[in-house]
């Protein structure tokens, strides 16, 4: 019960490695520069995306800090049945882009965004709804990275937390700058040198968890501690979670702002759908390989633990208590210094016996420690890092890592501005705004939006495991986006009143997962919100029909 | 198949065509790029109205 605390080796040579990939990726974002000209030059590159740059885009997009952390918590709590949310992802990547479902038709009508697609078909209130629903879902899930990131660079860097908030504003500045500056041509330059520090930063970390522990340790880790858990994704996570898990990536892959925008800056459809599978396969690594760091760091600390045994207290009751006491005791000094095998056993230990005891307090009880579990699975996996990588090795990580993080908020500034200047304000100006101001509009938004998440960040506790927060303030938009998109394209009664409808119920019902006092837990708030943004729209549809302004409706 | 399997199974294509599509993309992103920035030159000076070369 002596373990000693993990110092980070982080010294002056992975600083530097550090500081070099982020010269590097500045000082190109600068020279493109001189290739902005129009406002769909900026938002969509001209629509000059290749197969592979744009693969690179997206994925440096979608793969951030936060992702591997919320990744690797999944794994650390749910063992190997997580892995079923990559197969997932892969198998929807591989439809869509094989059929071409919604993409394709969004792509021949040449939209800058997905709301410009519900004006063109719904009427204006219709995109400025849409487009203040997906600024609103898409600024909350954004708004939860950098006090995440800030978690995981204080761990494998040793910066005392006290220079936390310093650290992650220097780096979404850096982020804003080259946004600002370059718009898409710069990201997808910049996307492409960050995505090659990501892959290796990603193979390094992953190389470094199997010499760590191996896979039969792994497998023997959650075969051992997860209480007959993590092997089965259906026994474990229910087919509610898994249908949810599908119609939400169907969404994600299809109408979610940076995948879609990606989408339209393809040189030609067809690349677009090739780009969708390659993906599929980048995106099954983005999923599984997080999620085996998480494993593997479930391993690692079991391997450092010692046994726990019960207090001698009269009853089951007071030994759970007498352990909790413990725990309440020394639980946030174990997590803060890396003492995370100190920490496990005792809540397997509380998990054990409340299961022995039963009743509503042993449930209370099981909570606690699930909801303990959770923490320590969100930096199990970074002290595990600090603990293993030799120094050089450490750097590059870093640099890999802070490189996914920058193209994330770089792609997601700008997703989300766009949607901001181009769907609310300037539809709500009532008047076509020039190039020029729409490009001036969006930077601002840019600038509004770091200051945003800063502050969000600093004030806002996440109510559960970070995965599900991420992918219910993803919900929110996106279940009555996509039934919206389908139906106005494949449906020819589909209405701006059924629309409307769609989308307050499907966010109301993703809300109610962010309310604890409703007790919905994330599958059916998640289904439930699916469900009521189907019914509200066809009832919308039938009830107040209305004529369609796009021939993009099939009978 | 065992679940133990069917896990080992999809971690091995993950972490390998991750490895090889990143390998793709780092060797044939290049020659996109520069195709992507030769586009938008010569588009810059159309629209400039300047000849080309």
């Amino acid at each position: 019960m002596s373990a000693p605390a993990i110092v980070s080796p982080f010294s002056l040579l992975d600083a530097l490695i550090t500081l070099a990939s982020l010269v590097a990726t500045l000082w190109i974002g600068v020279r493109v520069k001189r290739y902005i000209g129009t406002i769909e030059d900026y938002l969509v590159a001209n629509r000059g995306m290749g197969l592979y740059v744009g693969a690179a885009s997206l994925l440096s997009t979608e793969v951030g800090i936060i992702t591997y952390m919320y990744q690797a918590q999944f794994g650390f709590v749910a063992g190997f049945s997580a892995f079923v949310t990559g197969l997932i992802t892969l198998a929807v990547c591989l439809l869509v882009g094989r059929t071409g479902f919604v993409i394709t038709r969004l792509r021949e009508l040449r939209i800058l965004t997905v709301p410009e697609y519900f004006e063109k078909r719904y009427g204006r209130s219709v995109r400025v709804l849409a487009g203040v629903l997906m600024a609103f879902g898409g600024s909350l899930n954004l708004g939860v990275f950098p006090i995440i990131e800030a978690r995981f660079l204080a761990v494998v860097t040793g910066i005392p937390s006290r220079y936390l908030g310093w650290t992650m504003a220097g780096l979404l500045v850096l982020a804003l700058v080259y946004t600002a500056i370059g718009g898409m041509v710069s990201l997808i330059v910049t996307n492409y040198v960050q995505y090659v520090f990501l892959a290796t930063g990603t193979v390094i970390v992953t190389i470094a968890c199997l010499r760590a522990t191996g896979w039969n340790t792994m497998v023997r880790a959650v075969e051992g501690h997860l209480g007959g858990q993590g092997m089965n994704p259906v026994a474990d996570l229910g087919w509610g979670f898994l249908l949810w898990q599908v119609l939400l990536w169907v969404a994600l892959m299809t109408v979610w702002q940076s995948v879609a925008m990606r989408t339209f800056s393809t040189k030609d459809p067809a690349t677009g759908r090739k780009m969708f599978t390659l993906t599929g396969f980048l995106f099954l690594g983005r999923a599984i390989i997080p999620m085996v760091w998480g494993i593997a760091a479930l391993a690692f600390f079991w391997g450092r633990s010692e046994p726990v045994v019960a207090p001698a207290a009269p009853t089951r009751a007071a030994q759970i208590e007498e352990v909790e006491a413990r725990l309440d005791a020394g639980f946030q000094r174990d997590l803060d210094e890396g003492r995370i095998e100190r920490a496990l056993p005792q809540l397997a230990l509380v998990e054990r016996l409340a299961r022995e005891e039963k009743g509503p307090a042993a449930e209370r009880a099981v909570q606690r420690a699930r909801d303990r579990r959770g923490e320590l699975g969100l930096l199990a996996m970074p002290w595990m890092l600090a603990a293993t990588l030799p120094s050089g090795l450490l750097g590059l990580m870093v640099a890999g890592m802070l490189a996914a993080s920058i193209s994330t908020y770089a792609g997601y500034f700008l997703g989300w501005s766009a949607i901001i200047a181009q769907d609310i304000v300037a539809p709500l100006a009532g008047r076509e705004l020039s190039g020029a101001t729409r490009l001036r509009l969006t930077r601002v938004t840019v600038v509004s939006l770091t200051v945003f998440i800063m502050i969000w960040s600093l004030v806002y506790d996440l109510p559960g495991p970070a995965y599900f927060y991420l992918q219910v303030t993803a919900n929110l938009f996106m279940a009555p986006t996509l039934i919206a998109v389908v139906g106005g394209l494949y449906w020819r009664r589909a209405s701006a009143a059924g629309a409307a409808l769609a989308f307050v119920l499907g966010a109301a019902a993703s809300l109610g997962y962010l309310v604890p006092a409703l007790g919905l837990d994330v599958a059916t708030a998640g289904n439930l919100s699916w469900g009521l943004a189907i019914a509200g729209f066809v009832a919308g549809s039938l009830l107040v029909p209305s004529r369609p302004r796009l021939a993009g409706a099939r009978p | 198949m065992s679940w133990q399997a069917f896990w080992f199974a999809s971690f091995v294509l993950a972490f390998s065509t991750f490895s090889v599509i990143s390998l793709l993309i780092a060797v044939r992103g290049v020659a996109e790029i520069r195709e992507l920035f030769a586009t938008l030159e010569e588009e810059r000076r159309r629209k400039a109205g300047c000849p080309r070369g």
